[in-house]
């Protein structure tokens, strides 16, 4: 029999991972997990190539129970995790026994979860990925009473000691509160702004409810376009920056149309990019202006700290007798 | 002759490529050929490249590569385009068959309102030009056409339609397309075509590419349910 998941509790979630790359050469979004950094920690947690199949679980409550032994990790935004009613870490491994009810709620702080389950989900791919794209129709979202089936079964490290943590792998975890400071190098277009692109950087900005994964809308004192030709449409970059018409700033996440007609402002760093798909509705964000250098030291640092996540885990693992395979950095 | 480009810098992990010699036709065909050597097997570390008009935005996985790499690949191949060469050798030719106006083409009136025309002239206007897929937009691969001539361009629509349903076919500025799958828009809806576009199955996703040639046919209410759902296909051509 196939190992899997069924779901018990749906919330709004879907399977996904780390995005369709190679969708916007033909007119598609690239889509996956809004937050990277924690859905590749997760999948890294339980020994899955970092680009595997995981569930990114949006704000309300979900909950699954496997046909076999599995292991699952927890990240992302805060919640509070139970198996059989017995609360268990995030950001660590957790084994579960065949039958027993993973439970996730009370989300406190930041909007996605994602659930790695070792071995990664058996999904629909479309161009090397699962990711959903709701403008084509595509994508595995969880319903109730659904099952989602598990790539190979694969072993599970016994936990000798019942109610403690299997391990404890000290990740570095992002921190999600009520206000955001996000990260921005200067974009192509920043000349069309003239003198009010410095706009950006004085106060904050609001975070509105009509946000999404195609980008997020924030409201604040806005820099005005000085030109007024129409722009002809462009490639766009996940995390552009744009003042449309509609007095709100747009903020590109990685849903966005690949093209568009509006002159680029700015650019999300990818660790800020982060940051923005954990930040809720009002929300303050300040944005900050960065150098690429300083941009691409951060992106550096934060692949460090998954390096050194895998490292530790294959060495656990090994020791273990767990063969630690797909841990190499898979890219879809 | 090499044709001149300019790079610039988009963020950590993506430049965009504009052509940059001013003869328009020449720049749309140096971006599309870079984007096609940035994108073939061998060339490490990008993710995509998306073509437009007279750019290209090239996606980088910046794991795999840095920025100052791919502004020497691009020097490279750009160094190796013929800016007079077509873009295709042989493109192949799609008709698409169109109902105007009524509930298939909502905004026919306004249209021919705002530039003057009147709805017959302004079908005979979009009918007339054999249109170059200049590039794919959003979403899912549309075909971006360069409109057909009117007297003005056409406004964006003040408040963006919800839902454009699935072979909507439309104009915006001194732009014309076809929308592959329903999602929200604010161009002027003209016509609906009941060809299917959208092909999950195909790699490619869609039948076009740019370079590729576009014929809109007029046709009635009666045959738009006869051919209801069949797949767009390129022409057969002659020997």
């Amino acid at each position: 029999m196939t190992a899997s998941i069924r779901i018990t509790e749906a919330g709004r979630a879907a399977v996904t991972d780390l995005g369709r790359h190679r969708g916007p050469g033909v007119g598609l979004p690239v889509n996956g997990a809004l937050d990277q950094y924690s859905a590749r920690a997760a999948n890294i947690l339980v020994a899955n190539a970092e680009g595997a199949p995981l569930i990114e679980a949006l704000a309300f409550d979900i909950a699954f129970v496997p046909s076999h032994d599995v292991l699952i990790a927890v990240t992302g935004a805060d919640m509070l995790v139970t198996v059989d009613g017995v609360e268990r870490p995030m950001w660590e491994p957790v084994p579960v026994e065949a039958g027993q009810e993973v439970r996730l709620g009370d989300m406190l702080g930041g909007m996605r979860t994602y659930i790695a389950v070792r071995g990664g989900f058996d999904v629909p791919e479309l161009l090397g990925s699962c990711a959903p794209d709701p403008a084509i129709g595509f994508g595995t979202t969880l319903a109730v009473g659904d099952s989602i089936g598990l790539h190979a079964r694969t072993g599970v490290p016994v936990n000798p000691y019942f109610g403690i943590s299997l391990f404890n792998f000290g990740v570095d975890r992002p921190y999600f509160g009520d206000t955001a400071c996000i990260d921005v190098t200067d974009g192509p277009d920043i000349d069309e702004f003239a003198g009010t692109a410095g706009l950006l950087f004085e106060a904050p900005y609001r975070v509105s409810t009509r946000s999404n994964q195609v980008g997020l809308r924030l409201s604040g004192v806005l820099p005005t376009r000085v030109g007024s030709g129409e722009m002809i449409s462009r490639g766009v970059p996940v995390g552009a920056i744009e003042v449309p018409p509609g007095g709100e700033l747009l903020v590109l996440h990685r849903g966005r149309g690949v093209t568009a007609g509006y002159p680029v402002l700015g650019v999300v760093t990818s660790t800020s990019l982060d940051t923005l798909g954990q930040v809720r509705p009002e929300t303050e964000v300040s944005f900050r202006r960065v150098s690429l250098e300083r941009a691409a030291r951060d992106a550096r640092v934060w692949r460090e700290r998954l390096d050194r996540l895998r490292d530790r885990v294959g060495t656990v693992f090994s020791c273990l007798g767990v063969t630690p395979a797909g841990m190499e950095r898979a890219e879809s | 002759m090499r044709s001149p480009i300019r790079i610039q810098e988009t963020g950590e992990s993506a430049i965009r490529v504009i052509g940059s010699s001013g003869d328009r036709e020449a720049d749309w065909r140096v971006v599309h050929k870079i984007a096609r050597a940035v994108t073939t097997p061998g060339i490490e570390g990008v993710h995509s490249a998306i073509p437009t008009y007279d750019a290209v935005l090239i996606e980088v996985d910046p794991e795999r590569t840095t920025l100052a790499a791919i502004h020497a690949i691009v020097q490279a191949v750009a160094g190796e385009i013929d800016p007079d060469e077509p873009l295709t050798q042989q493109p192949r030719e799609f008709v698409v068959p169109v109902v105007y106006g009524g509930e298939h083409g909502e905004d026919l009136a306004d249209v021919a309102r705002l530039t003057g025309l009147s709805e017959e002239e302004v079908i005979a206007a979009h009918l007339a030009p054999t249109y170059v897929i200049r590039c794919l937009g959003a979403p899912g691969g549309s075909p971006m056409l360069d409109g057909p001539t009117l007297p003005v361009p056409v406004p964006r629509l003040t408040s963006p339609r919800t839902h454009v349903p699935q072979g909507a076919v439309s104009l915006a500025g001194r732009q014309a397309t076809i929308t592959p799958t329903a999602a929200p828009g604010g161009w002027s809806l003209i016509g609906r075509t009941p060809l299917s576009v959208l092909d999950l199955s195909e790699e490619t996703l869609v039948p076009y590419a740019p370079g590729d040639i576009l014929r809109f046919e007029r046709i009635d209410e009666r045959r738009f349910a006869e051919l209801a759902g069949r797949r767009l296909t390129a022409m057969e051509t002659a020997p």
